[in-house]
């Protein structure tokens, strides 16, 4: 997962610092100066067989060790076991209908948790009473393990769908509501003045100064608790219901068909991925003035 | 060579989404040993881009400086930067260490340059402070003390005194004149105030606009030790006065440069 998203490699400046003879300090251009081209294209090609050849070459490495028979295929089959099987529940409808069933889940209680809570943050930021009534509250709420809450959920809203995408909201919501909140405290006082000077309105404060401001914070807690809803999804999915990724990782774990829950482990870790990069995706998109006028060496 | 900064032919150019950028150069000059040069152009010429290779944190793009010097890299150049960059986590009293930590110097020697910079600072009181307590001219004679106390060989600062109001600067450049005039150190300053320049330095450095080149090099004939009052004399308006033509063209280039990219934006984006 990219941490750092904008900067190849050829921007961080390897020196041409050097001492040139005894007593002389010479600063001349560096390989990145000399040939930018080059130096920006070998930048690249180092981050790129990192990226993909790490991974690839774990698969390697366990693949020969699953023909050498070092790793046990009752436990640990082959990426190639595993590949055969993923084409054979994927060609059979199986995967993508489970996959679509908890993605569907997932952005039901990510969506409606991340949505109530930029709201109820953004109420708790912008007023103090309410943020000195309802933030211990939020905190305790924050504190209880959610998974803890599943049966009381079954108790509430039976055994459809209600109780899982619930579940998933309150974990995103109680993490996006203690983001939004804290962001918005901590905007300094003179970024409000010129506003408050302008008489603006809360609303018009809210517009063009609390909110564009806070979107970086906001966007971080949307990619945490992509990770956070996904494991309460699996987590529920295996506890409860006949569907959804976490129960093909569990019913395949019952009937022993150890393939099938690795497909069903590795599909979930890259949907997870595919779900962070939407996020990264969307933040650049709507902050553009984040990116603009990086130089990018 | 015999120069202690001899800059040649040094271009910069800066990679931006819109394409390639020149920000400075070709860009020459020489400073002696114990000279104070300031250097002053139009705002976007180069001059910060041009001390930032001098102090080794940017690479030219072609060109080349050579630096004099013997004894450790780590004492050869210091930096004081507009915006301070102290450390907010640190005491006064740990910032102003800072470089000497990183030397290694050992303890008591460090200890005892530390308590000098801070008396003579005026910074004693102040150095269990955090930073966050301390007023713009307080904490940029940290930012002072923590470049001087490695007893750099080149002192670089980059308008240090920016950000200061009217009072705080004049008080901070009568002791940065004191502290030079007391142990004559080779220093580059950039600057935009041709005031800040004359009053300061031995020779002022007038660059073009972007791409920065070096237009004039004028000597100030003001004998050291110097006090604010030299701004009274008819000497010092009258310099004044002659690099404020030169570099007025400069600036309005710059200026009328400024609306020609915009309009050639405008015009790329309509085609």
């Amino acid at each position: 997962m990219s941490i750092e998203t904008s900067t190849p490699a050829a921007s961080r400046a390897r020196t041409g610092t050097g001492q040139a003879s005894a007593g002389v300090i010479e600063r001349v251009p560096g390989p990145a100066e000399r040939d930018a081209k080059a130096y920006r294209r070998r930048g690249q090609l180092s981050d790129n067989l990192l990226r993909w050849g790490t991974p690839i070459l774990v698969l390697v490495l366990w693949q020969l060790f699953a023909m050498a028979k070092i790793l046990d295929p009752q436990f640990w089959p082959s990426p190639g076991a595993v590949a055969q099987s993923l084409v054979e529940n994927v060609s059979s409808g199986y995967l993508i209908d489970q996959l679509q069933v908890s993605m569907l889940r997932f952005f039901a209680g990510w969506g409606a948790g991340a949505l109530f809570g930029l709201v109820l943050g953004a109420v708790l930021g912008t007023f103090r009473p309410a943020r000195m009534a309802i933030e211990p509250l939020v905190s305790a709420v924050f504190t209880v393990p959610k998974l803890a809450l599943f049966p009381l959920m079954l108790l509430l809203f039976g055994l459809g769908e209600m109780p899982k995408i619930i579940l998933i909201a309150l974990t995103v919501f109680v993490v996006v509501t203690i983001s939004t909140a804290t962001a918005i405290v901590a905007i300094p006082e003179g970024m409000k003045e010129p506003l408050r000077s302008a008489h603006a309105t809360r609303w018009q404060t809210f517009r063009h100064l609390t909110f564009p401001m806070v979107l970086p914070e906001i966007f971080v807690s949307l990619r945490i608790t992509t990770g956070m809803g996904v494991l309460v999804l699996v987590a529920v999915e295996m506890v409860q219901g006949a569907s959804g990724l976490g129960y093909v990782i569990w019913s395949s774990w019952q009937v022993y068909d150890v393939e099938r829950m690795y497909v069903g482990i590795i599909t979930m870790s890259l949907a997870g991925v595919a779900l962070q990069y939407l996020v990264m995706w969307v933040g650049r998109l709507v902050m553009p003035w984040r990116t603009a006028g990086k130089r990018t060496a | 060579m015999n120069a202690k900064i001899d800059a040649k032919d040094v271009r910069r150019n800066f990679t931006t989404k819109s394409g390639e950028v020149e920000a400075l150069g070709p860009f020459t000059m020489q400073i002696e040993e114990g000279e104070f040069v300031c250097i002053v152009g139009p705002s976007g010429c180069g001059k910060s881009t041009m001390l930032r290779v001098v102090g080794g944190l940017l690479n030219p793009s072609s060109g080349s400086v050579r630096i004099r010097h013997d004894g450790p890299e780590s004492q050869a150049v210091s930096i004081v930067f507009q915006d301070y960059s102290i450390y907010a986590w640190k005491t006064v009293e740990a910032n102003i260490r800072l470089g000497l930590d990183i030397a290694k110097v050992p303890r008591e020697e460090a200890n005892e340059r530390v308590e000098r910079w801070l008396r003579r600072m005026g910074l004693w009181d102040f150095r269990k402070a955090y930073p966050q307590t301390l007023s713009g001219g307080m904490r940029q004679r940290v930012s002072l003390a923590r470049a001087l106390v490695v007893e750099p060989d080149i002192l670089l600062m980059d308008e240090p005194f920016a950000a200061l109001d009217a009072q705080m600067r004049a008080v901070m450049q009568e002791e940065l004149l004191a502290i030079c005039q007391a142990e004559k150190r080779t220093v580059l300053f950039v600057t935009h105030s041709l005031d800040e320049a004359i009053l300061l330095a031995d020779r002022v450095f007038v660059m073009s606009a972007r791409p920065g080149r070096l237009l004039a090099g004028y000597d100030v004939p003001f004998e050291r030790p110097r006090t604010p009052d030299l701004r009274g004399t008819e000497q010092f308006a009258h310099l004044e006065n002659e690099i404020w033509t030169l570099l007025r063209n400069e600036v309005n280039r710059d200026l009328t440069n400024v609306a020609a990219d915009g309009r050639s934006k405008k015009l790329e984006a309509i085609s």
